[in-house]
């Protein structure tokens, strides 16, 4: 959503006409990426956000460390049950399909991800998480300045999409309008009974001259008519394509089918947002967690495999996240409480999979939770530069290392 | 490096007047009247509107101040099962098949059934809270009831929490809304919704839980960054010992797993208990301006200026937390009916539901309310964490609109409403520039564009067919019409 007047908007997007030549000089110079065979201009990123704050440790299994059974004497999951990685780590029992994605070489696992000064509330930490700015207060997230940065025709209504009821932060831009389209069967105008309400329903969403003014005017115009014309485009638009996987029927599932829809309807959709949980696991842990690793787990196997049936899985990255991981010590109601750094998954068929930064380190706790070993806006730039070929600047602020998963 | 992203802000334009809060004494008139409709109300009909603009400002909000002595509608949903029979059956079901009496498929339907049952409960629920939301003649008492539910947000059917507790929760927002904003504080720290809505029955003296002592500071009433995690963990320890036996009983103190010792809170020293730290917390200058912040932007306009929330939090103060006369305070201020505030909301799903159903004469909420409610994002014990629901542009997507055009087109269609809605047929003539103003003024208050009228008018011509507007094609045009005047942008505004 363009959360701004129509004004600004306009002079903003002459000022971005005038300074973003050079980024799109790099994306046409450089179409082709070694080793992907995935023009950039045609790459998606899906972002997973985990809600709740996703106990990493019960998803990225540290078996190898005493000091997680004994600090989870009802919550550890035994060596035996663990989908082990290596003799240190391993998935989560109820992760196989992602297990064997992981085998096939398609799922990085990027451990300790977190940043300074953790924040244990759910929504400024999420607030982080979207925005990429821990250090003070922002609006905009940072796909949403991503989309600002990337150029993109004003004239698609699908830039980027939101599988969610309300628009989340991290998609919030200043010049690309995000639709939040929850299902494809609940978007459209159903009053769209004849010829002559649908035209007169766009002409009376135009403002003319209003005998009031508001500062939600413009922007409940510019959404009204995005939707009325994003709907009555978007079914004709995917109609074509054909589903190739059987999803699960979860929310996730659904959410990701309606993406593989979306990509292979190649719409110019760079970024697509799903969200799935609640990981906010304070009692009795392990059975919700456990259904929802699973659930995740088996919606990203069908979701490559329909990708992959389209030949969609190499220019497809997916990206998990959540606003925290959890104390390390279980607490007194066998669940966990609000902790700090916690794994990150990257899946697709156009990295290099594997696990990257250090394991949760246990000598190390910060008043008893995961000390943050790779800053979030690590991997963040890591997709922006590595998979979208685009600069960080006017992105994220400051400099952080890639991670070798990509590029 | 900066981040060139400008704020986008939704604060009026302008400068903010030196005396926000002074009362009013401007001209008084059917649009005002309609905007105090609809934000200490559920907005309403021409007529409801026609009636407080015949009153002056100030005895208009002494009516929406009003509180009956004696509630005459249901203080609880009907029960439609029993839930603690519910959790009875699925028990005796599960020993049955324990003892092989029962097979896991026959006890699975009987489980499934539960969840059917609890289903159908909040269904119950919701179309009980909708339905006073139409009936009210206390329309105040149930928006700060609505205000209150975002604010002390708890989820029903997650956690334990089921059909009871939610709505004995909400019995007790309500006995609260006009009252004593730090006594709701003291009782909703007791509430058995709560309790289990934010673990403070798992709360022990051998393992406190922090959950609630957080977000009790965080979102209840501070703010984040007037505590620090030291307070959290002490005051999770006072807060210990409040607990229920049955998942249905009454709470009560449990000294035994009370933590009595001494602690250290926001800069005090003493052997506090739950009500202490309550006492403690609404003492702190943050805890006026936190909820004076909350009320402006509910109520007013949001991202209020500093000095308009400090203005607010002073009249919170002075009334030491008594909701009444501060909100009186507000609904008859300058800064209430100046141009600032003016359409500077947009309506909340539920305010656009109850307002459109107030304003077509539904009078009873419809089942397919509930999926609708959802679609909008905002479905009443079902906020989407607790934090409550974010409001504001939160609300504007492509996805949330199409339901709100997709909602009022539905309600349209029943014939009824075409019937209850008297002042939009009845004595009328077939003029089609009169019809426009008409359905604009009913119900817009006059706010669309001259260009937006004119194409009204158009439509009810409809110049591709001929047909100019007559009693062969009233009803279905003036639908049409009524579609597309709640379609203008005006419409999604409070």
């Amino acid at each position: 959503m363009k959360r701004t007047r129509f004004l600004l908007g306009t002079i903003s997007g002459l000022t971005l006409a005038a300074r973003s030549d050079s980024l799109f000089g790099l994306a046409i110079a450089q179409p082709v990426l070694p080793g992907n065979g995935s023009a950039v201009a045609e790459r998606v990123l899906v972002v997973v956000n985990l809600q709740g704050g996703n106990d990493g440790l019960n998803t990225i299994v540290p078996h190898g460390s005493p000091a997680y059974y004994r600090l989870r004497p009802s919550l550890a999951i035994a060596p035996s049950d663990v989908l082990a990685i290596d003799r240190e780590i391993g998935f989560n029992p109820k992760m196989k399909s992602l297990k064997s994605m992981y085998d096939n070489g398609l799922v990085a696992v990027v451990q300790g991800a977190g940043y300074p000064e953790p924040d244990h509330s759910h929504f400024r930490s999420t607030e982080i998480w979207q925005t990429g700015v821990p250090e003070r207060i922002e609006n905009s997230g940072w796909v949403g300045r991503f989309l600002d940065e990337s150029k993109l025709p004003e004239s698609n209504l699908f830039n980027a999409v939101a599988v969610s009821p309300v628009l989340p932060q991290v998609m919030i831009a200043r010049s690309v309008d995000v639709p939040a389209i929850e299902s494809l069967s609940g978007y459209g105008l159903e009053s769209d009974r004849n010829a002559s309400e649908r035209s007169a329903y766009s002409s009376v969403l135009r403002n003319g001259r209003m005998p009031f003014n508001s500062p939600y005017l413009a922007t409940v115009a510019e959404i009204e008519d995005h939707a009325q014309r994003g709907s009555e485009q978007l079914p004709k638009l995917v109609a074509g394509y054909r589903t190739s996987a059987s999803y699960p029927a979860t929310g996730i599932g659904r959410s990701l089918a309606l993406a593989a829809q979306i990509i292979g309807s190649k719409l110019g959709t760079r970024v697509i947002y799903v969200q799935h949980g609640s990981f906010d696991t304070h009692v009795s842990q392990r059975t919700p967690q456990d259904r929802l690793l699973g659930e995740l787990s088996d919606a990203l196997k069908a979701f490559y495999d329909d990708l992959a049936a389209h030949g969609n899985d190499k220019r497809t990255l997916t990206m998990t996240f959540s606003e925290f991981g959890r104390r390390v010590a279980e607490n007194a109601s066998r669940g966990t409480d609000h902790g700090e750094a916690g794994p990150m998954l990257l899946v697709g068929g156009g990295l290099k999979g594997g696990v990257y930064g250090q394991h949760p380190a246990f000598d190390r706790l910060d008043n008893g939770d995961i000390t943050y070993t790779t800053d979030f806006r690590s991997v963040y730039a890591t997709v922006i530069e590595k998979w979208f070929a685009c600069p960080t600047e006017g992105i994220i602020a400051g400099t952080f290392p890639t991670i070798a998963a990509l590029g | 490096m900066a981040i060139m992203n400008a704020q986008p802000s939704f604060r009026p334009a302008g400068p903010l007047s030196a005396s926000p809060l002074a009362p009013y004494t401007g001209p008084w008139n059917a649009r005002l009247a309609a905007h105090l409709l609809r934000r200490a109300g559920f907005g309403g009909s021409p007529s409801d509107v026609a009636r407080l603009a015949r009153l002056s400002s100030g005895e208009a909000v002494e009516a929406m101040l009003f509180v009956p002595a004696v509630d005459p509608l249901p203080a609880l949903p009907p029960l439609v099962d029993d839930e603690s029979a519910l959790r009875v059956t699925v028990r005796n079901a599960k020993h049955e098949m324990a003892a092989n009496e029962m097979s896991p498929d026959a006890y699975k339907i009987v489980k499934k059934q539960r969840g059917f049952e609890r289903h159908e409960q909040e269904r119950a629920d919701v179309a009980w809270w909708l339905n006073r939301m139409l009936a009210t003649n206390a329309p105040l008492q149930e928006k700060m009831t609505l205000f209150l539910h975002g604010h002390f947000a708890t989820k029903t059917r997650s956690k334990g929490i089921y059909g009871l507790d939610i709505a004995e929760q909400n019995a007790l927002l309500r006995r609260h809304a006009l009252g004593n904003f730090r006594e709701l504080v003291h009782q909703i720290s007791k509430d058995r919704a709560m309790l289990k809505w934010l673990d403070g029955a798992r709360n022990v003296k051998a393992q406190p839980n922090e959950n609630y002592a957080r977000e009790l500071m965080e979102l209840f009433t501070l703010g984040i960054g007037n505590y620090t995690e030291h307070d959290v963990r002490e005051s999770a320890r006072a807060f210990t010992g409040w607990t229920f036996r049955k998942p249905d009983g009454p709470v009560y103190f449990d000294a035994a797993e009370h933590d009595d010792g001494v602690k250290t809170f926001l800069g005090r020293t003493g052997q506090f208990d739950g009500d202490a730290i309550v006492d403690i917390i609404m003492a702190q200058p943050a805890a006026s301006k936190f909820l004076a912040g909350k009320l402006l932007n509910f109520f007013v306009y949001n991202e209020p200026e500093p000095e308009l929330v400090e203005a607010l939090a002073a009249v919170l103060r002075k009334h030491d937390f008594d909701l009444k006369p501060v909100l009186a305070t507000l609904f008859q201020s300058q800064v209430f009916y100046s141009d600032r505030s003016y359409r500077a909301l947009v309506k909340s799903p539920v305010e656009f539901v109850v307002g459109t159903c107030r304003l077509l004469g539904v009078s009873e909420a419809q089942p397919e309310f509930f999926a609708v409610l959802t679609r909008m994002g905002q479905l009443p014990f079902r906020p989407p964490s607790v934090k409550g629901w974010d409001g504001g542009a939160s609300w504007l997507s492509s996805g949330t609109m199409l339901a709100r055009a997709n909602f009022v087109s539905s309600v349209l269609a029943v014939p009824a409403t075409m019937q209850s809605t008297t002042w939009l047929t009845q004595g009328a003539g077939f003029d089609s520039a009169e019809a426009s103003h008409r359905l604009v003024d009913g119900i817009l208050q006059g706010d669309a564009s001259p260009e937006s009228v004119a194409r009204l008018k158009t439509y009810l011509d409809d110049a591709d067919s001929g047909q100019k507007l007559s009693v062969e094609n009233f009803d279905q045009r003036m639908r049409g019409a009524a579609y597309l005047t709640m379609a203008m942008p005006a419409y999604q505004l409070a």
